[in-house]
């Protein structure tokens, strides 16, 4: 890990392992926004964590933002780490002014009737926010929108973790006022959304499996810990094994950010999360049984978020279809050495 | 609870090179026989591997004291890679370039190494693994080959089973009990370098359920070795076979076994217009091969650092086989066409060989069970 990924994993955990003492996840669930928790966030400055240092940032970038994700991923977060982070970014490379308030992204990819109503579905953390990024494709350029919360239609919804997912209702002639996205393509802001995500997932799976190591040796039954059930110990090591390689496909997207493989390896680490999380939650709550079943336990804050993240941003199916796709569209016989481009 | 580690690798302008150079040799080589293609590295192809030997790309990592190329884990996994991805029968020479002159750079002495690793560098030996007996499969520990103790050396006498190239190989190195079983059931183990045209060893045949003879068993009825033909520490064996098990386990080889199958799939799916069907299944086995070829590659620059990422090996290959294994299944229910084994058969045929010669990739070189211990194992469980 280099020296800056360590620093932000230091300071970023004294920030997020403490507040799973309060009851930040009941009032996040009740529809409520953990305010303190988030002026702690704020205070530790790293809400501009994407922006350069011109744009009065930090200078990480997406993947120094990568690395808080996996963190929040990993401590469950109830915070809108990802929205806030990406959407701040977006603004400012619009040219929007931007201050510590909570903008989320709402991203529109089909084409729009002129002065009519239309309906974002799903959009993180809108009723939290105070403005709506909205952004789209308008003859073959990205144009972002900033709406003010008050001014658009929201209806609540929830994913399974109880993380706000709402409706948004907009008249399509807000988005008249509208600046240009320049240098940054639709497609290329969604998949660093679904990288966010999958670095998300892959602190969430390490966290999983870490649990249930600690859970199956603490755990006996006839006679000896669960764990050292050879049934248990084989279904274990594939948690591992997965939980290893969303880590690894992970971070080798982030190492290919603004390189010409970008979107195919964040495609691969938002394949391989999915894939994880759905064997994790399901291995992790089988070796847990019962008591991870339960509300009080903590297992659950990881695994509802596993279940709703691998269909946020693009689910397995989705990015495989799209790489498949793009498989087939190579020249003829070239497979291999596309896929040899991904490593270089 | 031990981490396991894959920190990605981006390879250079000097891996590119070498890329490059071996596609070229490649195309000048020709096409290999479709009916080996599948499972390359099982099939044995001396005058192929005496070609690369030429080129270099026998023992590349070695010193260039013993011959070796003195290049990096990183160009040489480039090297593998391409050829098997190329279907290239590289068979004869696979296990003496992976695991036996690795071990005796490791454990060998100054003798063995001048005398051997030229000899492979230059593609003139073979070895073959001398691990697995027919009493003792995954048990490895239970062997009963016994290597007594004579004047200048031991006599051995016992048997070894699925021995690759067995009838080819010029060398076996050869577990055997050289002291009786006790407590601790690792103890009193020897590898020793046992040469195939020795008097006294037989060597018959196994045909697979897929037609091929490639494996045997082998008896050894007081066949002399000399002590200098001990590798490391009498009665050390055990502890020498868990090292090699970081090269044996974490190549490219452990998931490319039926890549042939992917990219004639996709040709076949483009020409038949079946393409749109196939797109998330072909997405998905991609995204599985881009994963793997990453944790290999971080395997292969561990051991370049030194370090021996057995944990690490056992994921690879635990995740790699699967992949291989699994590759035919998907593909057969996206194709328009059922296995064919017959010669001419394209896809079909194809589909049929990694179909039949599937069953094995997840069983030699340690089966899932036992990998998916030693990594439970890591994880703190046993």
């Amino acid at each position: 890990m280099s020296e800056l990924a360590q620093l932000i994993e230091q300071s970023a955990t004294r920030l997020f392992e403490d507040f799973s003492d309060s009851n930040a996840h009941e009032l996040m669930e009740a529809g409520q926004f953990p305010e303190t928790l988030w002026s702690d966030f704020l205070a530790d400055g790293w809400l501009t964590t994407l922006l350069s240092e011109s744009d009065g940032g930090s200078g990480l970038g997406l993947a120094g933002g990568c690395v808080l994700m996996r963190l929040a991923g990993y401590y469950s977060v109830p915070l809108p780490v990802l929205e806030s982070l990406m959407a701040v970014y977006l603004a400012a490379e619009s040219g929007f002014t931007v201050n510590d308030e909570l903008l989320v992204p709402a991203i529109i990819s089909e084409p729009l009737k002129a002065d009519s109503e239309y309906t974002i579905r799903g959009v993180p953390w809108a009723r939290h926010a105070s403005s709506l990024l909205v952004i789209l494709s308008s003859n073959n350029e990205t144009r972002v929108s900033m709406l003010s919360c008050q001014s658009v239609t929201i209806v609540e919804g929830q994913n399974m973790a109880g993380e706000a997912r709402d409706d948004v209702t907009i008249n399509t002639t807000q988005l008249n006022d509208s600046q240009s996205l320049s240098g940054i393509d639709i497609e290329q802001v969604k998949s660093w959304l679904a990288l966010g995500r999958a670095a998300q997932m892959a602190g969430s799976l390490q966290r999983v499996l870490e649990m249930t190591v600690e859970y199956a040796n603490d755990r006996s039954q006839f006679g000896r810990a669960i764990g050292k059930f050879q049934a248990v110990q084989q279904q274990m090591a594939v948690l591992a094994e997965m939980t290893s390689a969303s880590i690894c496909a992970v971070d080798a997207a982030i190492d290919h950010l603004a390189s010409e493989q970008e979107w195919e390896l964040i495609a691969c680490a938002k394949i391989t999360t999915g894939e994880s999380a759905g064997y994790a939650a399901k291995t992790a709550h089988a070796v847990h049984a019962a008591i991870g079943f339960t509300q009080e336990y903590p297992l659950q804050l990881n695994t509802r978020r596993l279940w709703s993240w691998r269909d946020e941003y693009g689910n397995e199916a989705q990015w495989s279809a799209k790489l498949g796709k793009h498989c087939f569209q190579l020249e003829t016989d070239n497979l291999w050495s596309w896929l040899t481009t991904q490593t270089s | 609870m031990k981490k396991l580690y894959f920190t990605p690798v981006i390879t250079g302008e000097k891996e590119a090179a070498l890329r490059a150079e071996v596609r070229s040799f490649l195309d000048h080589y020709g096409a290999f026989n479709v009916s080996n293609i599948i499972d390359s590295w099982s099939i044995c192809d001396p005058e192929l591997s005496r070609a690369l030997a030429e080129k270099g790309w026998l023992g590349m990592t070695w010193p260039t004291e013993y011959g070796g190329g003195s290049r990096s884990y990183l160009e040489r996994y480039v090297v593998i890679e391409e050829l098997l991805a190329a279907g290239a029968p590289v068979g004869a020479h696979w296990v003496a370039d992976r695991q036996s002159g690795p071990l005796l750079l490791r454990f060998g002495s100054e003798e063995q190494r001048q005398y051997f690793l030229p000899k492979i560098v230059r593609g003139e030996c073979f070895f073959a693994i001398g691990m697995s007996e027919p009493n003792s499969g995954s048990d490895l520990a239970s062997i009963k080959t016994r290597a007594e103790k004579v004047d200048g050396g031991w006599l051995i006498n016992g048997s070894k089973i699925w021995t690759s190239w067995a009838h080819v190989c010029h060398q076996m190195i050869t577990l055997c009990r050289t002291a009786p079983p006790s407590d601790n059931r690792h103890a009193g183990m020897s590898q020793l370098i046992v040469d195939l045209s020795q008097k006294g060893i037989t060597v018959r045949p196994i045909i697979t359920l897929a037609g091929e003879a490639h494996f045997n068993e082998i008896f050894f009825d007081d066949v002399f070795v000399p002590d200098n033909r001990v590798v490391g520490q009498v009665n050390e064996g055990w502890s020498q076979v868990v090292a090699e098990l970081a090269f044996e386990r974490s190549g490219p080889e452990r998931f490319l076994s039926s890549y042939q199958l992917l990219e004639a799939a996709i040709k076949e799916l483009r020409e038949t217009n079946l393409m749109q069907q196939a797109e998330p299944i072909i997405g998905k086995f991609v995204a599985r091969l881009m994963v793997l070829r990453q944790m290999s590659l971080s395997v292969a620059n561990q051991l370049q650092e030194g370090k021996l990422p057995i944990n690490e090996a056992s994921v690879v290959k635990d995740l790699g086989t699967s992949f291989e294994q699994e590759l035919p299944e998907a593909m057969r229910l996206i194709l328009a066409t059922e296995p064919r084994s017959s010669a001419n058969g394209g896809v079909a045929r194809l589909l049929s060989d990694s179909i039949l010669k599937a069953p094995s990739f997840s069983l030699r070189g340690g089966t899932r069970e036992i990998l998916r211990g030693i990594i439970a194992r890591g994880l703190g469980l046993r």
